[in-house]
């Protein structure tokens, strides 16, 4: 994996945690992810590997369609703002990927730039569903946590098990389904996809 | 194919044949068909469970599959949990409406979802690596985060929400660790087989770090301390039957795939470390979920802070790792699964007979409705540890176990806190039965015959297993637990 390549997928990430809109996020998690289905097919040299981007890129669009029929499905009379700003969401999420990448060794993926990637897409993930109030927000951080584990598996040093990679993507999705499902209910509930509405139940 | 292979292919078949037998059939047939499917499964289930344990010291191992001692307790608990689930399912739909789907078909999805939740249980202890373990623990996230909020009332929707959203993070932060682990073993992602853990080749820091993710990830679906926000409100807002199986069933199965992680893991990490997190994870979930112990909750958020406080002893018990520590596990697994479940079952009457308990602590329930007072009784009184409770037996030797194995801070800890916890608890328990009554209707108590009934099989099967307990820790089963997958 080239610097150029870690940078634009770690880049897509962290533009998911500062843009306002649900659609333009939607995109770029969407755009990140078949930018991996597009390494993952580069680099396929077997038949099970051809499987497994393909099923990548699947996946990628087929979230990027759900998401964006959410957003639709839940238009909101204005954005739900988060409690931080952005520069400072951006701030923690780098933060985050320094201690990350400062606490975790390498761990033998093809590429040391691939490993600092993998623990930025997972710091970024993380970040997002911290500091982010908007439901929506909250799955896409969980998407790109999922999309930083799959470049780990992309640049394993090893074979990919195709069995394993279709399974996390199949479980990503119906989580993702799951998650839509419980947005629209709260939207139509709350009349508004906010998670900092979500304050009832407490000791 | 073995015949072991058979069974346990069947025993994970049969509940995904009956939910797509409960999404056909026509609506008068639902509850009944799932009820037929639920009874086969759980013979299977149990026949393998028996077959597991009888046959501890020479378990059935593969690739994709494992069918070993620790395996045969889980898929016993599993499976009479989800029994019980199942069975007193038609009382609580009866009594509620309103649901995340459409009225006519809130039935069908009900019992579709909870049969492919069980399905995926079972199938958790029988996972033969890393890998499909993960997989199938994702799976029941999906799954029972539909059930989490199926009321669809609005606490209903927060609790499932946060359900969904933490533990779904924390198994991103998990399968962080097997990426790690797959990425320093021979095989890769393919060579995640339980055995071959132990060849891990990227050096102890990576595997230190791999085992910390790991463990963290799984702590957030355990509902460990301190990373179990998503347990009480699950717990409290779920459909009961849902919450006895959550509670009974889905959490000690994932502390199993923690556990043979740290068997596996242990010759690269060393034991004495690995067995350190588990106790720092037990140590944490006791200490937090006692002070709410003490606090009046109401009915099912008591017994939700009661699983924390649960899952820790297991905790502590899988950490300390001697012989006398894990038959404590076993004993502890199964009694909690049994004393548990009856205390969300009994949510269902409860909730009918005094409505204010889904949000309010409640008293005297024994002096209302006396039969459903003394099955939350033997619940309350049975979690607490009161003897003969086989939970006051377990723990015991759990903490026996920790000093036994030179972990005296440890397990003093343990120990002050677990009397604390029994103080708590004993006094919620002599409260909600025999405190203050209010005027009650005691003429509408929804599913109140099945769950005396399901109390006087759970005093037997109690005291039995009390009775059974100290013995344990010499036998071939423990033994087998030792050793952890081969």
């Amino acid at each position: 994996m080239t610097g150029l390549e870690a940078w634009l997928v770690v880049g897509l990430g962290l533009g998911v945690i500062v843009v306002r809109r649900r659609s333009v996020a939607t995109g770029l998690v969407t755009v990140q992810a078949l930018v991996l289905a597009g390494l993952a097919l580069h680099r396929a040299g077997t038949s099970s590997d051809v499987v497994v981007a393909l099923a990548l890129a699947a996946r990628a669009l087929g979230l990027g369609a759900l998401f964006l029929f959410a957003v639709a499905r839940s238009r909101e009379q204005q954005p739900v703002r988060a409690h931080l700003a952005p520069a400072l969401r951006a701030g923690i999420a780098v933060v985050l990927i320094l201690v990350l990448t400062g606490l975790v060794p390498a761990f033998g993926l093809t590429s040391p730039v691939a490993g600092r990637a993998v623990l930025a897409l997972v710091g970024t993930g993380l970040t997002c569903v911290a500091t982010r109030r908007a439901t929506l927000f909250q799955v896409l951080g969980i998407v790109l946590v999922e999309n930083g584990l799959a470049l780990a598996a992309l640049m394993s040093p090893h074979a990919s098990s195709l069995v394993i990679e279709l399974g996390v993507t199949l479980d990503l999705t119906l989580i993702a389904v799951v998650a839509a499902l419980f947005h629209l209910r709260i939207f139509s509930e709350l009349g508004a996809g906010d998670s900092g509405a979500l304050r009832g139940l407490r000791d | 194919m073995t015949s072991i292979q058979v069974l346990a292919a069947a025993t994970v078949a049969a509940p995904i044949v009956t939910a797509v037998l409960a999404a056909l059939v026509p609506a008068r047939w639902v509850a009944r068909t799932a009820v037929a499917g639920a009874v086969p499964t759980a013979v299977l289930a149990l026949s393998l469970a028996g077959l597991a344990v009888a046959d501890a010291a020479h378990p059935v191992t593969g690739r994709w599959i494992v069918v070993d001692a620790a395996g045969g307790l889980l898929l016993a608990v599993i499976a009479v949990t989800g029994l019980t689930s199942v069975l007193l399912s038609p009382a609580w739909l009866r009594g509620s409406s309103g649901s995340l789907v459409a009225g006519r078909r809130r039935d069908r999805v009900y019992y579709a979802v909870l049969l492919v939740f069980w399905a995926v249980l079972l199938a958790v202890p029988l996972a033969g690596n890393l890998g499909a373990a993960w997989l199938l623990v994702e799976a029941t996230t999906a799954a029972s985060a539909v059930l989490v909020g199926f009321s669809g009332r609005r606490h209903a929707l927060e609790a499932g929400w946060k359900y969904l959203i933490l533990t779904s993070l924390g198994l991103g932060v998990a399968l962080l660790g097997i990426a790690i682990l797959a990425a320093g073993l021979p095989g890769g992602a393919g060579g995640l087989a339980w055995q071959q853990l132990a060849t891990f080749g990227s050096g102890r820091p990576a595997a230190v770090s791999a085992y910390l993710l790991l463990l963290t990830g799984l702590a957030a679906k355990i509902g460990w301390a301190p990373v179990h926000n998503w347990l009480p409100d699950a717990h409290s807002e779920a459909p009961p039957p849902v919450s006895a199986l959550l509670s009974g069933a889905l959490l000690p199965a994932v502390l199993l795939i923690a556990w043979r992680s740290e068997r596996a893991l242990a010759p690269v990490i060393g034991l004495h470390p690995a067995q350190r997190v588990l106790i720092g994870f037990g140590l944490a979930s006791l200490a937090v979920a006692v002070p709410f112990l003490w606090r009046p909750m109401p009915f099912k958020r008591l017994l939700a802070y009661s699983s924390l406080e649960h899952m820790g002893v297991i905790a502590l018990g899988v950490g300390f790792g001697t012989p006398l520590a894990l038959a404590g596990v076993a004993v502890h697994i199964a009694g909690h699964a049994a004393a548990k479940a009856l205390g969300f079952h009994c949510a269902t009457p409860l909730l009918a007979h005094e409505p204010r308990a889904a949000s309010h602590p409640v008293t005297g329930i024994g002096r209302t409705a006396p039969a459903l007072g003394a099955a939350i009784g033997v619940s309350l009184g049975a979690l607490s540890g009161l003897p003969p409770s086989p939970l006051f037996v377990s723990e015991v030797l759990i903490l026996a176990g920790g000093f036994s194995s030179g972990r005296s801070w440890a397990a003093a800890a343990a120990a002050v806190l677990l009397a604390l916890g029994f103080l708590g608890l004993a006094h919620a328990a002599i409260e909600t039965v025999a405190g203050k009554a209010h005027g009650r209707d005691g003429a509408r108590l929804p599913g109140l015959r099945p769950v005396a009934a399901l109390a006087g099989v759970s005093v037997i099967f109690l005291l039995g297993l009390a009775a059974v307990a100290p013995w344990l820790a010499g036998t071939g089963f423990v033994a087998a637990l030792e050793r952890g997958v081969p």
